[in-house]
């Protein structure tokens, strides 16, 4: 050990008995008591900077979570629209129980057209199932739909018809009846529906949207800043002109 | 200091700086991620169950970090070197078995979810930096805050 060493040279250099770091620690060695005060001070001195690399580090990690600066996840291919390198980049964050959520889907729709190419929108999902007792089983739903490739039908088809499912007492029909209407094949549904892998998706997407913050659906990031609720984003969609001015 | 001497700290500082800033990158990377994301990335190593999976996934990052940062700053060089490649040492272990035993892991889990190389890429990459890591034990000593405290000791 280089403690070892450095002090073990310092013994010997002033003819300390002692042989070993444990004897001058202890200090049976009253010759030794200079090393044994330096031994301590630099050691002390050095746990001290430590400490101060871990809270900076620990704090830096924490500002880095708080303020959403550590590099998003990109939302499987099924459920992100608009070109991978489209200048304004939107996470949102969505509830398929929530009204709100539903509000909202019309305005992002609205943008993911007249802006064409130039937004990409990823889509994920935070279910709050203790206000909406069906929401996280919608997200799978829609989930095993976009892997036939109908996510977002699937996704509109919930949204529309949200007030007949969101507080059945039992599981919603309508998840096995949206994938008759768009034709898709339901046992394979079922069974990816019902699959760990599904809601080990789904539950990733939660996780990640509690390390950026999320308590409100649905929270939008445009560009890495934060929008909650329709209003909100529209008033970021305002700006989006001139930001595609500015990068052209 | 003859010129040797002064290589040997310059090559010690820059595997100090490699390898520290390896494991910053890694640890920062999954710290700031989902913890169950890494967590999945473990399960599929197929070594440990679910349960102690999460506890390495919450507490693996944030080591990495620390370590990371001791070993770039140069505080208590010696152990925070030889605790990387311990570290090293135990990620080569598991990428090793999962080759032989042909696992079907999509990804390593060694940078978060931002990187999908193979495991033989993944391997090779960490000799490099177990090579980085003993390089640091070894001359890492100088241009280290170790070192200023022990002078002004």
């Amino acid at each position: 050990m280089q403690f070892d060493l450095i002090f073990t040279m310092k013994i010997r250099e002033r003819n300390c008995s002692a042989r070993s770091l444990a004897e001058v620690i202890s200090g049976r060695d009253i010759k030794c008591c200079i090393i044994k005060r330096m031994f301590n001070r630099t050691l002390a001195r050095k746990f001290f900077a430590a400490g101060l690399l871990v809270f900076a580090v620990t704090l830096a990690v924490l500002l880095c979570r708080q303020f959403s600066l550590a590099p998003a996840r990109p939302s499987p291919e099924f459920r992100a629209f608009g070109p991978k390198n489209a200048t304004i980049q939107i996470y949102e964050y969505t509830d398929f129980s929530c009204p709100a959520c539903k509000a909202a889907e019309t305005h992002v729709m609205k943008i993911l057209e007249v802006y064409r190419g130039s937004v990409r929108v990823n889509f994920k999902h935070y279910p709050l199932p203790t206000i909406h007792p069906w929401s996280f089983q919608a997200a799978a739903y829609a989930d095993c739909a976009g892997a036939q490739g109908r996510f977002m039908e699937y996704a509109a088809l919930l949204f529309e018809n949200q007030e007949q499912w969101a507080f059945a007492k039992s599981k919603p029909a309508q998840f096995a009846s949206f994938a008759a209407e768009l034709k898709l094949d339901l046992p394979a549904l079922e069974s990816c529906a019902a699959a760990p892998e599904t809601a080990r998706r789904v539950k990733l997407d939660i996780s990640e949207g509690d390390l950026r913050g999320v308590n409100a659906t649905p929270t939008f990031f445009i560009n890495g800043k934060r929008a909650v609720g329709g209003t909100q984003f529209l008033d970021q969609a305002k700006k989006f002109d001139n930001l595609l001015n500015k990068n052209r | 200091m003859n010129e040797e001497t002064r290589t040997k700290d310059i090559i010690g500082l820059l595997a100090r700086l490699l390898a520290g800033g390896i494991f910053i990158y890694a640890g920062f990377l999954k710290a700031v991620a989902p913890a169950e994301e890494f967590a999945y990335a473990i399960e599929t190593y197929k070594v440990v169950p679910a349960g102690p999976a999460m506890f390495a996934a919450l507490t693996v990052p944030w080591i990495e970090l620390y370590l990371g940062v001791f070993l770039a700053a140069g505080v208590f060089t010696d152990l925070a070197a030889l605790a990387a490649g311990a570290m090293l040492l135990g990620f080569e272990g598991l990428l090793l078995q999962a080759m032989i035993r042909k696992l079907p892991v999509t990804s390593c889990g060694c940078f978060g979810a931002s990187m999908h190389n193979s495991l033989g890429y993944e391997f090779f990459q960490n000799l490099l930096f177990l090579a980085a890591a003993a390089l640091a034990w070894k001359y890492g000593g100088r241009f280290s805050i170790d070192s200023t405290l022990e002078q002004h000791g």
